[in-house]
């Protein structure tokens, strides 16, 4: 079902005109590069897939760091993407939103950090779970 | 046929999506400067707190129960509104989608078989809850008043409908209108309701055994045609062409605290004057009414008040303008000349009319043309605000310290417009 509409693409938000180019209307001699310009790259086209189904969180804490998730990370969260094994997920548990990755396996799912030192989460009938989203991208500042 | 689709609890579920410690627990969501409950979660609503009360009257039994209680948070209700049109408008069109209020949005789905309608709704459902995470409530029926009339059924019963209620028989319709009350048909008020059951038209049913002359006659004319007309299930109120431009723009807030100085009042009226030709630029338009009004608090008006403590006035600009200082200017002015000393006032107003697409101002003969230059340094305004925060960027008549400002005091962040608010995970 959400493999369907999957092709939603979020296009960017750049504005692109003829005042773009700086030398569009030179007096002089136009440069030959104008007829080759173009909108430049958006970070938008690449990070959000989907734009009404994408959020973004702010990691805190260094439950991820073996994943490459580190404190003060930017995370692109897509609520659109199937949460299946494997995936780095943002996952309501306990009333509280926390990353983890889902792993399911033939008779039992866990939330499971990247760090020796947090155990995993279970997730049996007891627990309050619910998947939020998938974690697409990261955003680290060095 | 027509889909109503509405969003349950908006508010409140806008609250919760980013609060999942809250879900199943009651919230309410307060209206602008904390005064009155203007959206409830159903637990709220099971506790007895009243829709649409004053805060104040229901604080006993919201502190006696805990119940979640938040100042409004447009930001965030605004984007996720977004989202949820968006979504509708990637899975059927933009065409067939008409929104029709922050939380409401009518679908036109001719195009699905009439056996299909069950899992196409229910499908639309799920993709809107699983991309924006707010739930909805959809009814659909041959005409726009019936399928009001049904979404009102799918959310009285939630668990037994699935939030779906579809009318697609004569006597699924018969018996959604017998069980719809008169004063709950979309579009009659509570005066007309009072006057339909004089005439013994208790719910919708009876109503739309009337005949239109009737309607015409006794329920406002033409309005009151269409509607019997769509109850009967003859659709008459047509798709609305997308995006219509606002004839009128108006921006008017609650004070936090009464005032009775006019310096206080002039900034209200400069910051509802910027706040408006803000929204005015945001539509491509120029205005050349400018109203101004204030409330003056109960019991505390003198005899120069013609209707009740609201004492209101105008000025038509030489030519249509988007320019801020240009309407500031002219609010400023109307509201010293309007003040009264010695009066506390509660509220104030600022309402822009005569509004014209802004790339076809009419030159008027006796007044210099305007260069429309400034309209750069509005959008540098404007997109500097709308990056940053709003009010970043200002005009000094708007005031520094706002004491008169709404009062706010329990909102949330700003999740999904802000950077600096983004909810952190651990």
């Amino acid at each position: 079902m959400n493999d369907t509409f999957s092709a939603a693409t979020y296009k960017g938000t750049k504005q692109f005109t003829q005042q773009h180019i700086a030398t569009a209307n030179a007096t002089g001699f136009g440069a030959a590069a104008d007829d080759f310009m173009e909108r430049g790259i958006d970070l938008n086209e690449m990070l959000i897939k989907n734009k009404p189904a994408t959020f973004f969180f702010k990691m805190n804490g260094n439950a991820m760091e073996g994943a490459s998730i580190y404190a003060g990370d930017i995370l692109v969260v897509d609520r659109s993407i199937k949460v299946t094994t494997g995936k780095i997920i943002v996952a309501a548990f306990n009333g509280e939103l926390i990353v983890r990755r889902y792993q399911q396996s033939f008779n039992k799912a866990i939330l499971s950090a990247e760090n020796k030192r947090y155990a995993d989460i279970v997730l049996d009938e007891f627990a309050q779970f619910a998947a939020w989203g998938v974690v697409t991208y990261v955003i680290h500042s060095f | 046929m027509i889909a109503i689709i509405d969003c349950n609890s908006f508010y409140c579920s806008c609250e919760r999506l980013f609060r999942p410690d809250l879900s199943n627990k009651p919230v309410v969501v307060l209206s602008n400067n904390d005064g009155c409950i203007i959206s409830r979660t159903d637990e709220a609503k099971a506790l007895g707190i009243g829709m649409a009360g004053p805060y104040f009257t229901n604080k006993p039994l919201i502190e006696k129960h805990g119940v979640a209680t938040f100042s409004s948070n447009y930001n965030l209700y605004g984007d996720l509104s977004w989202r949820v049109m968006e979504t509708l408008r990637i899975l059927i069109g933009k065409q067939h989608v008409e929104v029709y209020s922050v939380d409401e949005a009518f679908l036109f789905i001719d195009f699905v078989k009439p056996q299909e309608l069950e899992s196409f709704t229910l499908h639309i459902k799920n993709v809107v809850e699983m991309w924006t995470g707010i739930k909805v409530s959809i009814g659909v029926a041959p005409t726009k008043v019936l399928s009001k009339v049904a979404n009102k059924l799918a959310k009285k019963n939630k668990i037994a409908t699935n939030c779906i209620w579809i009318l697609d028989t004569p006597q699924k319709i018969a018996d959604a209108l017998r069980a719809t009350k008169i004063e709950d048909v979309w579009g009659i008020g509570s005066q007309y309701a009072e006057k339909l059951k004089k005439y013994h038209i208790l719910n919708a049913l009876d109503l739309s055994f009337k005949t239109t002359t009737w309607a015409h006659q006794h329920l406002g004319g033409v309005v009151g045609a269409r509607l019997v007309r769509e109850l009967k299930g003859i659709s008459s109120i047509s798709m609305k062409d997308e995006l219509i431009n606002k004839k009128m723009i108006a921006t008017t807030r609650m004070f936090g605290e009464a005032v009775n100085t006019l310096q206080p009042i002039k900034e209200a009226v400069a910051t509802y004057a910027s706040r408006a030709a803000e929204k005015l630029r945001r539509q491509y338009a120029a205005a050349s009414y400018i109203g101004v009004f204030l409330v003056a608090k109960q019991n505390d008006y003198n005899a120069t008040y013609k209707r009740g403590n609201t004492i209101s006035s105008y000025t038509i600009l030489p030519q249509a303008t988007s320019q801020t200082q240009h309407f500031i200017k002219a609010a400023v002015t109307l509201a010293e000349r309007m003040y009264v000393p010695g009066t506390t006032y509660k509220k104030a107003g600022v309402t822009l009319s005569n509004i014209v697409p802004d790339n076809a101002i009419q030159g008027n003969l006796f007044a210099a043309p305007q260069e429309n230059n400034n309209r750069l340094l509005m959008d540098v305004i404007d997109s500097i605000n709308a990056s940053q925060r709003n009010d970043i960027l200002k005009f000094a008549a708007s005031g520094t310290n706002r004491d008169w400002k709404m009062r706010q005091e329990l909102r949330s962040p700003k999740y999904t417009t802000r950077w600096e608010d983004l909810l952190e995970l651990k």
